[in-house]
């Protein structure tokens, strides 16, 4: 399968949060990234977060990301692609 | 690992950089909750008194409708969450609520006498990972212990619930209540706990029953006496040593009968859905079975918490408030007036700042 038609859903060992404008993201089981720890997200990480619902593909993402923040296509899905890639690491998201 | 686009940050560090970016505004950001009053111990000092028996005409807040009330205050921006009681693992469903919280992004900390952790449940703490759980010890020897308890055999029963849970290397850490019973053993179970390898703090601060008994009253300290448990601990007079040097302030009134974050940041749940500024305050309260969490924060509360002190209210005046107990809480609970002094916080808080704060003082 294609990076564009991937999907992903919110593991249900991390749960996110919003208090004051900081999105953050805490690990509420075992075995998933660092109890110890919490994690925060950027504005373009937070609104991507919101779109990873098992049901949107990256292709379908991937607008949302150009158009809120103007960037350019190629910028939009590297950051994508690597946001990806650490919210696997750490146990945040599971492709569908 | 850590990610450049998504920091990670220790609870710590993250609490108060949102403390500092909310400033002054208010925000619930710390709850505590009991869970129940009844308790499988008798502890001569307890504050809950009769209450620990349960209340035949009251009932206590069944699980729906504690998941109603934890949605609620996640909506309004709580993180840290205090479950206690009472001791909370008496009741039944404790688990299932323990999980709504956690699914719900609460950061948990769990006090408990620690005499009914099983096996099970240490299990399941390890696998739902509180943020932190606090044990008290009353005793540094059974003798002791079960002499404040009043319960044989619960001694043995905290010293295995501590043990499960360090085998599974959960956030522990113990505390006592320093009391006339086990002053002496106050050392021991600093030892015991060092041993261990987790955190010891006691507190000698005891406050009077929640129904306005004198009894837990009997077993505090004299002043001198905690003066002297203070200057016996090199790590804790350094730290009473700066906590006075900065609570002390020049003498000028205040406006508010309350000097603390209770009500600012802090909110207090009692097993009733009665909400209040804090744990000891609780003369005002705001039923949460009649009206929304929102409401009792957004309306209620700051009417409590921003009381106006009357122009003869004397201890918000004084310099050394900032690091006396003296609340209005603390004075409903001791004499049944919130502005009466309570001599033995007042002894106290001039006891500490003739000892370790002469050099703000002179300044």
């Amino acid at each position: 399968m294609s990076f564009s038609e991937e999907i992903y859903r919110h593991h249900d060992s991390i749960v996110s949060r919003r208090i004051e404008d900081e999105v953050i993201l805490v690990p509420i089981r075992q075995n998933v990234a660092d109890l110890e720890s919490i994690y925060t997200l950027s504005e373009v990480g937070a609104r991507i977060w919101e779109q990873i619902d098992g049901r949107r593909t990256n292709a379908e993402i991937l607008p949302l990301i150009v158009g809120e923040f103007e960037v350019s296509e190629e910028e939009a899905q590297k950051d994508l692609k690597g946001f990806l890639q650490q919210l696997s690491a750490i146990g945040a998201i599971t492709e569908v | 690992m850590d990610c450049p686009h998504i920091p990670k940050i220790g609870y710590g560090e993250f609490g108060k950089r949102l403390r500092e970016k909310i400033a002054d505004k208010r925000l619930p950001l710390a709850g505590s909750f009991e869970l129940t009053f009844r308790c499988n111990l008798r502890c001569v000092h307890c504050y809950l008194g009769d209450a620990r028996h349960g209340s035949p005409e009251k009932e206590e807040l069944s699980y729906p409708e504690i998941c109603d009330l934890l949605d609620q205050i996640v909506e309004e921006g709580c993180l840290w969450f205090l479950l206690t009681g009472g001791e909370p693992l008496l009741r039944p469903d404790f688990l299932d609520v323990y999980t709504y919280a956690k699914r719900k992004g609460l950061l948990i900390t769990l006090f408990t006498n620690g005499t009914l952790i099983t096996r099970e449940i240490a299990d399941y703490l390890q696998e739902w990972r509180p943020f932190k759980v606090e044990i008290s010890l009353y005793g540094g020897t059974k003798e002791t212990y079960e002499k404040v308890t009043g319960v044989p055999g619960s001694y043995e029963r905290c010293l295995r619930g501590i043990e499960l849970l360090l085998e599974r290397d959960l956030p522990l850490r113990l505390k006592t209540m320093a009391l006339t019973s086990n002053k002496h053993e106050i050392l021991a179970m600093k030892e015991y706990a060092k041993g261990l390898g987790v955190s010891f703090r006691f507190d000698p601060m005891v406050n009077a029953g929640l129904d306005g008994a004198g009894e837990p009253a009997n077993f505090r300290l004299t002043p001198e006496e905690v003066l002297e448990l203070d200057r016996a601990d090199h790590e804790r007079a350094g730290g009473i040593r700066d906590f006075c040097q900065r609570a002390l302030r020049p003498a000028s009134k205040l406006d508010y009968a309350y000097v603390c974050g209770a009500g600012v940041r802090h909110f207090h749940i009692d097993p009733y859905g009665m909400l209040s500024v804090c744990i000891i305050s609780r003369s005002r309260s705001y039923d949460l079975r009649r009206g929304s969490f929102h409401e009792g924060w957004q309306e209620f509360l700051p009417e409590v918490r921003y009381q106006r002190a009357s122009d003869d209210y004397r201890c918000n005046q004084c310099e050394l408030i900032s690091l006396c107990g003296q609340c209005p809480g603390w004075a409903q609970l001791e004499h049944g007036d919130q502005e009466t002094r309570v001599e033995f916080l007042c002894r106290v808080a001039h006891l500490r700042a003739e000892a370790f704060g002469s050099d703000s003082l002179g300044a």
